[in-house]
């Protein structure tokens, strides 16, 4: 049905959104359940400076968390000079570069649902498991994880959503290639600086709406599904 | 063989627990007093919950934890089990779950239940497969202590035990407390603020207040004393009594003062089942107006409350003869 309603080109671009979203999520979804836990812990030094780190893309203008990773992933940068000499890796202009801003830009999102699912578990039943035999490490496996699964769950499709519009980090780290890095707002963004396009874009702009409140009535059903499976 | 706690000071929310104390690792230890006297703050302490601010806990010979020397045992590596108050079954297992969860973690070579004869001794076989959420709080705490046993622990502590459990299921508990302890070799410490759940279970009692230990030891020895007895509620007076009828012999329960009566000459023809004669060692006039007799008996001193009147009638005075007589439904 898709098919017949939307153009080649669309279900280019499309496939190409749900590409770079997808990535995005499963690159970036243990490092957010990492931080989420180490957040969510009694006070540590240094919990502060990581808090910031995590919130950060949510404050910074995207462009300039693009321009940063350019920076640093840039083929002449220190880290992706790094990754292109030892393994081969480019991340600048490419559709991996393009997952890898989303990744940073929903990341926040993703710690943040995490984080709450954390701190509304009862922190007596980690005592209970505590005097069970349960070392710190599986306590995080076989109770924090489980319990969390909800937020998880949430996190997880709530930035995938965003992925999806995800504008100014990505043109500016991976560029706006065909087929490559052309994301729904990359290509709508494109379209409406095309004279004669403007129907394009209505038509990606439609996509791009229905992709997110699809996106975010997924998450919600998600978390109620996940809740009752979790309370029986 | 003993749990020592010496000079360990726990500090949390502005309470601060002290105590120095010994117990015995063998048979039921009860830890009484009244409710903010630290009793499960000193248990947390002891499973490694609570992080000590001085002193030391040494387990059979075992340092837990030595604050001095700053030695300490995590929690999970004590292999100390404890049954909270609250149960704290994890909500997102069925009961067979709660179990499971504790039985894959203990070592193999510890002898102990597993979860299908527990459940079997514990008579929750048919909830094997419910959702925690969907149990009553009695099957809880019945869960609750399942699933500690099933952890194979070493020593076995308990947080107000009998709170949701009725009056059959109370004495089943206990029942099955006293028996596993002896069977499993396996030392209990239970906290509770009923004196009738303390003489029921005690080899050993341990009176707290205010975050202190008050005195410790038998409980023929500690039960009697002055400084216990400003413990209770008046209301709870009495005497610890060993070999009531309806109770085994070696079982003590809690005789309330309220619940004795006295008669001056033997009495005959009467139902009740308990009547132990003996000298009026004491008589003193309470401060709402009633008469407390301490009548020294071959059970021990018994205290009985009764009105002025009934003093007159009776015409008791110390080193007199007397009967304290106690139907066995009123224990």
């Amino acid at each position: 049905m898709v098919r017949a309603m939307l153009t080649a080109e669309e279900l280019q671009i499309l496939s190409t959104s749900l590409g770079v979203a997808g990535r995005a999520v499963v690159f970036s979804l243990p490092v957010a359940i990492l931080f989420a836990w180490a957040l969510s812990r009694p006070r540590f030094p240094g919990q502060g400076v990581l808090n910031t780190i995590a919130h950060l893309p949510l404050v910074l203008p995207p462009v300039l968390v693009g321009y940063m990773l350019l920076l640093a992933f840039g083929v002449n940068g220190p880290l992706g000079g790094w990754l292109k000499a030892t393994f081969g890796i480019q991340l600048a202009l490419t559709a991996g570069g393009a997952a890898f801003a989303t990744a940073v830009m929903a990341f926040p999102l993703m710690v943040r649902a995490i984080r709450l699912s954390l701190e509304a578990t009862d922190g007596g039943l980690f005592e209970a498991a505590a005097v069970l035999r349960a070392s710190p490490w599986d306590r995080f496996w076989s109770l924090a994880l489980p319990l969390a699964w909800p937020g998880v769950l949430a996190g997880a499709v709530v930035a995938f959503a965003a992925g999806l519009g995800e504008f100014g980090a990505v043109i500016t780290f991976a560029s706006n290639i065909e087929g490559e890095t052309q994301t729904l707002p990359l290509a709508i963004n494109a379209a409406l600086n095309t004279p004669g396009r403007d129907e394009v874009a209505f038509r990606l702009a439609m996509i791009s709406l229905v992709a997110a409140i699809v996106g975010l009535l997924a998450a919600e059903g998600l978390q109620r599904w996940a809740r009752r499976r979790l309370e029986g | 063989m003993s749990l020592d706690l010496r000079g360990a000071v726990v500090r949390r929310g502005g309470f601060r627990l002290s105590a120095e104390l010994s117990i015995p690792t063998e048979g039921i230890t009860v830890v009484f007093g009244p409710s903010g006297a630290g009793k499960s703050m000193m248990l947390s302490a002891i499973a490694g919950l609570h992080r000590l601010a001085a002193g030391s806990v040494t387990f059979n010979g075992r340092v837990l934890e030595d604050v001095d020397r700053q030695q300490r045992v995590a929690a999970h590596e004590r292999a100390i089990g404890l049954v909270f108050q609250d149960a704290r079954l994890f909500p997102h297992l069925t009961v067979r779950g709660n179990l499971h969860y504790a039985e894959h973690r203990r070592p193999a070579a510890r002898n102990a239940p597993i979860t299908l004869e527990i459940s079997r001794l514990l008579e929750f076989e048919d909830l094997l497969d419910r959702p925690v959420k969907n149990l009553s709080g009695g099957e809880r705490s019945r869960v609750a202590l399942a699933r500690a046993i099933v952890s194979a622990p070493e020593l076995l502590l308990l947080d107000e035990p009998f709170a949701a459990l009725d009056g059959r299921r109370r004495r089943d508990f206990a029942r099955f407390l006293k028996e596993y302890g002896r069977d499993m070799g396996v030392p209990i410490i239970v906290v509770t603020h009923l004196i009738d759940e303390a003489a029921e279970l005690a080899n050993h009692v341990v009176a707290m207040r205010a975050g202190r230990v008050v005195c410790s030891g038998q409980p023929a020895e500690i039960m009697t004393r002055p400084e216990f007895a400003a413990l209770l509620d008046p209301r709870d007076r009495g005497a610890w009594v060993q070999g009531a009828a309806g109770y085994a012999p070696g079982d003590g329960v809690w005789v309330r003062a309220d619940s004795v009566l006295l008669a001056s000459a033997e009495p005959r023809g009467i139902s009740a089942r308990n009547v132990w004669p003996g000298e009026v060692a004491g008589i003193l006039r309470e401060p709402d107006g009633a008469i407390l007799v301490s009548l020294d008996t071959a059970k021990g001193y018994i205290l009985s409350r009764i009105t002025p009147e009934a003093l007159v009638d009776l015409k008791l005075e110390e080193g007199g003869k007397a009967w304290a007589i106690v139907k066995a439904h009123a224990l």
